[in-house]
């Protein structure tokens, strides 16, 4: 009976601090009047040799003239893939990206996970920053 | 009987992860990050790689993977650093300073010191490279301390190639060792040395050339050029001009 309990317990203890990790990956985003962003829903492209990439946002703010702070549901979108995060400094002039905030990159039968990114040379480099895991389908 | 299903269900949500990666997938970790070069079509794994398939497992301190049109579509691994590659499904094992497999061409090159490569029933070492296609079932043992060890044969030399048979068990088909000082050929019951050896299955002849030794039991010959017919195991020995063929026979009870 005292096992059953202690059971029934440490289910109950993983499945609240399961809730409270999904609870932090998907904070809901408050879309309100009061909101301080520079730039809402901003929008960019990089155009490289073979692609262009399209980035999406739903803030940005200035961080300098060239340099572009985009806040939540951040895509970076091409024919080949997509890259979802909440975070990243975009350099409007050098079209440099880059994330310091968890990332997930899609492409077909590709999967990336990885704690941020940089997108560089006209998009050509992709440079997935820290411990990263490739899932191949 | 409900205390073990619970203790199944807690072990699971606990070590879920652990077993994350599903049949057919291929699961690529590392410690810093991936770069992902499109136009040159290859990606950098980078520090402490782990590839973890179905068919094989590879690790090593940096992994570059050529690609043909998509991230999974790999025609090409370059791995360095310690690499380790274990394939239980095609038999394979090895280890090395460096090992680059060419999906398409089928052929595996393992390079540095210590380099190992185990192929079914056939054990490779060297100090220098190894290199096996599958298809051709063409391979090279280059460097010193280079030696190949099957069920029946052992061959040691600085310079060995030749052909496998691409069946399941490797049969040697064709043979060239060489070493500046000596090439060594051991069977079950004769121990060949010289500079240089060739071997043809289809003659079934091994040629011997330079400071040729043959010991078979308690007999030893010695001489210029020897042939060796391994049908019947008989040999015979040649010296040039100057030299003469010497034959040593001991008593082993002695």
């Amino acid at each position: 009976m005292i096992l059953t309990s202690i059971i029934f317990f440490i289910i109950a203890v993983i499945f609240v601090f399961q809730y409270i990790q999904l609870s932090k990956n998907n904070v809901p985003i408050i879309n309100s009047g009061t909101s301080n962003a520079d730039i809402t829903k901003p929008k960019f492209t990089i155009n490289g040799n073979n692609q262009e990439i399209a980035i999406t946002a739903k803030e940005g703010d200035f961080i300098t003239d060239d340099e572009i702070l985009l806040k939540k549901n951040v895509v970076f979108q091409s024919n080949k893939f997509k890259i979802f995060t909440d975070k990243v400094i975009f350099n409007k002039k050098k079209f440099i990206a880059t994330s310091s905030e968890k990332s997930k990159f899609i492409s077909k039968n590709t999967s990336i996970v990885s704690n941020g990114f940089d997108i560089v040379d006209n998009g050509n480099i992709i440079n997935f920053k820290g411990k990263t895991k490739l899932t191949l389908k | 009987m409900k205390k073990t299903l619970l203790l199944i269900f807690i072990f699971t949500i606990l070590f879920k992860n652990s077993f994350s990666r599903s049949v057919g997938e291929t699961e690529i970790l590392t410690d810093e990050g991936i770069e992902v070069f499109q136009n040159e079509k290859f990606y950098l794994l980078k520090k402490n790689v782990r590839i973890i398939a179905d068919d094989f497992n590879l690790s090593g301190d940096e992994v570059k993977i050529y690609f043909d049109k998509d991230l999974y579509d790999i025609i090409d691994i370059q791995a360095k650093g310690d690499v380790n590659l274990d394939s239980k499904s095609y038999k394979i094992k090895s280890s090395g300073s460096s090992i680059d497999i060419q999906i398409i061409k089928e052929e595996i090159t393992v390079k540095g010191e210590a380099s190992k490569l185990y192929l079914e029933n056939v054990e490779m070492l060297s100090d220098g490279l190894i290199k096996v296609n599958n298809l051709t079932g063409a391979f090279e043992i280059i460097g010193s301390n280079s030696f190949l060890k099957a069920e029946d044969i052992y061959i040691k030399g600085n310079n060995i190639d030749g052909v496998f048979s691409t069946t399941n068990t490797r049969e040697i088909l064709k043979l060239n060792v060489e070493d500046d000082q000596l090439s060594n050929i051991k069977t079950e019951d004769l121990d060949m040395l010289s500079k240089k050896a060739i071997y043809n299955k289809e003659t079934s002849i091994i040629e011997l050339f330079e400071n040729v030794k043959i010991v078979r039991g308690s007999e030893i010959i010695t001489g210029d050029y020897g042939t060796l017919d391994t049908k019947n195991n008989s040999y015979k020995v040649k010296s040039n001009n100057s030299g003469k063929v010497k034959v040593l026979i001991t008593d082993s009870n002695e």
